[in-house]
């Protein structure tokens, strides 16, 4: 006969698990960083070709000069500094390591080689982080300022209401920040411009350089879990804002050159635009005096209608509608060319897509609890992020941290495809 | 008019109490609330209202809104339009500048900056400036383009009120260039004897009596055509002075009356020796009149009739219209302006 009392069965299975799950969310996406000073053999080897590349080109520079090869050059110079530095700190903790594992060095030696051990192992790492980031391509735009646009998603009203409170956010942390972020566009629900409502679209265009590099990690669908202020019933919710970040082009980010360069991104063929202004009716002239200000571009190839009817003058109007069309049709051509590379990225290292469609982030009222689904970062001061404050400044570093480390292997991955 | 639709009416009240009464004016929901929304702006941003309380402001919008709901034009209400790149003064009694006359000058001052072929110096006249939007967005283009060619502008109006506007514009909108001048005369463009007539008016104040240049967008408007096509708007707030030639003789016929400024505005452009001249009309079939008289005097060299858009697209409108009128015509919409020239003139335009 047993002694044991009878026990139920899931009282048994629970005592086999944990009493509580951490509420930890790992990071899905390894980091490739694994040791802080080793480098990835990839961008070691093209680090190491691009210092014979420079060597053979500074050669060449001696005997006649070639504009191209100059510039070339400079673009590379960084790298091979930093290709330099991380070898010298390679060979002295070599060195070092020798020297202590050396079984007819004195004592007094080991100890002090063992001391400088720890200082030389701290350059190595420095130095293999610059060499990282000085390999790892700037992204084209980003010096740019940018535009954030910013539309609710499913979820009704309460979107509509988180929507705002992220225009909010990004203004709070501009003002923090110091940089100067001007509404381009705002309409509430009813259609008007008055504050407070909830919003239906709005357009915030950041003016500092830097800007897109900056809020470029912002890009995409933020979900909001709460009890929204319009539940009578208490439920929590789930909604959706979807942010876009696109470079802007305004008169002074890009030189004439840029916009009529017909290579650039932002080219457009003035032939293959429609433009519509809206028209008196009737006889027009003297006859009317409208007040119609509208202007509507369409792009024919690619089907982009941008109407923009906020300002009183006409030109104005078309000016602003110019710009808006020039972003939304270089992130066309972006994304379309992107595609193609991305598609190869993808099958190798699962790059998740920044651009519209996907969930990035999670603000969990209930938790107080904001969470990056990139880059696997959880903060709890929901109140600081909503502010735009510290937190926020975070969470976004960790992302871009995040990208660049995609960036890292992806261009490895493109290496070793091209290798084959 | 077609009737605002009940449930139009339903819409906009739904979403502002205010929208209701502006749809009246301006008959459609977004011209509606975007004209809500700018009066909501002046009212917020105007500096005689901007700190006055919330309830006061709301009170004063709620006037506005009555005032434009009555047809009183936004323009008149906010205080400028913006014509060109120009933002305007306007004042009651004055006409309002159109958007068609910005695009027919934007385009004439484009033709002479591109031509390559334009003098050092300039003289541009225009008769019947009403609030002086034409010289300065002249003189604004040929600024922002090149800064080396001297300038002399000179706007002539019959009414004080609008040479007091005109005035006004010219010193809010420019600022001290040494070789542009511009400068406001009243005279009677119809009268041909002294002390009214243009020649007495140039003499006696000392200006140049030749002018390269001559616009002018005057009075078009027959007096059926006021009845009939005008907007309640412009018929009830709008100077009848500047929409309507007046009758010269008892018996005048309706299109007779409406095309009366246009054999005076010839004689003058000979008077001054113009080399190119812009004249605004109310539709093709005016335009088709004045190019008859033009080609009838046998001075000019060629004439071309614009539509509202000169740069737009060519606009195939039931076709024929070039052939029945006798003269080549620009872009789309309603005909809207006749243009001609001789001897150098030709070059300027780069015909």
């Amino acid at each position: 006969m047993s002694t044991l009392p009878w026990v139920c069965r899931n009282c048994l299975s629970r005592i086999t698990r944990p009493t509580f799950r951490r509420l930890v969310r790992y990071q899905s996406t390894g980091t490739i960083v694994a040791s802080r000073e080793s480098i990835p053999s990839g961008l070691l080897a093209r680090a190491r070709q691009i210092a014979v590349e420079h060597k053979e080109l500074t050669d060449k520079l001696a005997n006649d000069f070639d504009p191209r090869a100059a510039r070339k050059v400079g673009e590379y110079g960084p790298i091979v500094d930093a290709l330099k530095a991380w070898d010298n700190a390679n060979k002295s903790v070599a060195e070092l390591t020798g020297l202590i594992h050396d079984p007819e060095t004195d004592a007094e030696l080991r100890e002090l080689a063992a001391d400088d051990l720890s200082a030389t192992r701290e350059s190595l790492v420095d130095a293999s982080q610059s060499l990282t980031t000085s390999l790892v391509p700037v992204h084209p735009f980003a010096h740019l300022p940018c535009l954030i646009e910013i539309r609710p998603g499913v979820g009704g009203s309460e979107a509509a209401i988180f929507a705002g409170d992220l225009l909010r956010m990004y203004q709070a942390f501009c003002n923090r920040h110091g940089i100067r972020a001007t509404l381009l566009k705002y309409e509430n629900v009813n259609g008007t411009q008055e504050a407070g409502l909830p919003l239906s679209e709005a357009i915030l265009e950041v003016g500092n350089e830097g800007a897109y590099g900056m809020f470029r990690c912002e890009a995409g669908v933020h979900r909001v879990q709460r009890v929204p202020a319009t539940e009578t019933k208490g439920r929590v919710h789930t909604s959706a804002v979807s942010v876009l970040v696109l470079p802007s082009i305004g008169e002074n980010s890009l030189g004439e050159e840029d916009i009529n360069d017909p290579e650039s991104d932002y080219y457009i063929d003035p032939k293959e635009v429609k433009l519509e202004v809206m028209r008196a009716r009737g006889a027009g002239g003297q006859h009317v005096n409208t007040t119609e200000s509208a202007v509507r571009l369409t792009h024919t190839p690619t089907n982009t209608v941008v109407s923009m009817q906020d300002f009183r003058s006409q030109p104005k109007n078309k000016e602003k509608a110019w710009q808006l069309l020039r972003s939304r049709v270089a992130q066309l051509r972006r994304e379309k060319r992107e595609e193609e590379l991305t598609a190869l990225r993808r099958s190798v290292v699962g790059v998740a897509k920044t651009g519209r469609g996907d969930k990035v982030r999670t603000y969990n009222w209930g938790q107080q609890r904001v969470t990056d689904h990139r880059s696997g970062t959880t903060v709890h001061d929901l109140d600081d992020v909503m502010g735009g404050g510290q937190t926020l400044e975070k969470v976004m570093d960790s992302v871009r941290t995040w990208l660049m480390e995609q960036d890292v292997q992806a261009l490895i991955a493109e290496q070793t495809t091209e290798k084959k | 008019m077609p009737r605002l639709s009940t449930s139009l009416l339903r819409n906009a009240k739904a979403i502002d109490p205010l929208l209701p009464s502006l749809l009246r004016p301006c008959r459609t929901l977004q011209a509606a609330q975007n004209e809500l929304r700018w009066l909501r702006e002046h009212v917020l941003g105007d500096h005689r209202t901007r700190n006055h309380t919330a309830a006061h402001q709301a009170s004063i919008l709620r006037r506005l809104v009555r005032d434009r709901a009555s047809g009183k034009p936004l323009q008149y209400i906010l205080g400028t339009e913006f014509f060109g790149d120009l933002e305007i003064a306007c004042r009651p009694g004055v006409l309002i500048p159109r958007q068609e006359t910005a695009a027919s000058i934007t385009h004439l001052t484009h033709l002479l900056l591109t031509c390559g072929a334009l003098p050092r110096s300039l003289r541009v006249l225009d008769l019947c400036t009403g609030t002086g939007c034409i010289p300065l967005l002249f003189r604004h283009e040929l600024l922002s383009a090149r800064n080396d060619t001297r300038l002399q502008l000179l706007g002539i109006d019959i009414s004080p009120s609008a040479l007091a506007l005109a005035k006004h514009n010219a010193q809010r909108l420019t600022n001290d260039t040494p070789h542009i001048s511009i400068e406001f005369l009243r005279s009677n463009i119809l009268s041909t004897a002294p002390p009214d007539s243009l020649a007495h008016t140039l003499t006696t104040h000392s200006q140049p009596t030749t002018w390269e240049i001559l616009i002018s967008n005057p009075p078009y408007i027959s007096p059926s055509a006021f009845w009939k096509s005008t907007t309640r708007s412009v018929r009830g707030f709008e100077p009848k002075l500047a929409l309507v030639p007046p009758a010269l003789k008892p018996g005048i016929g309706d299109t007779e009356q409406g095309d009366v400024f246009y054999s005076r505005l010839l004689a003058v452009a000979e008077e001054v020796g113009a080399r190119v001249v812009l004249v605004e009309v109310a539709d093709l079939e005016q335009a088709g009149r004045v190019a008859r008289i033009v080609k009838k005097k046998n001075v000019w060299d060629g004439v071309e009739i614009w539509r509202d858009w000169p740069d737009g697209h060519e606009e195939e409108q039931g076709g024929g219209d070039e052939e029945r009128l006798g003269c080549k015509i620009l872009g789309s919409g309603n005909g809207r302006s006749v243009v001609f020239w001789r001897e150098e003139g030709r070059a300027w335009l780069g015909k």
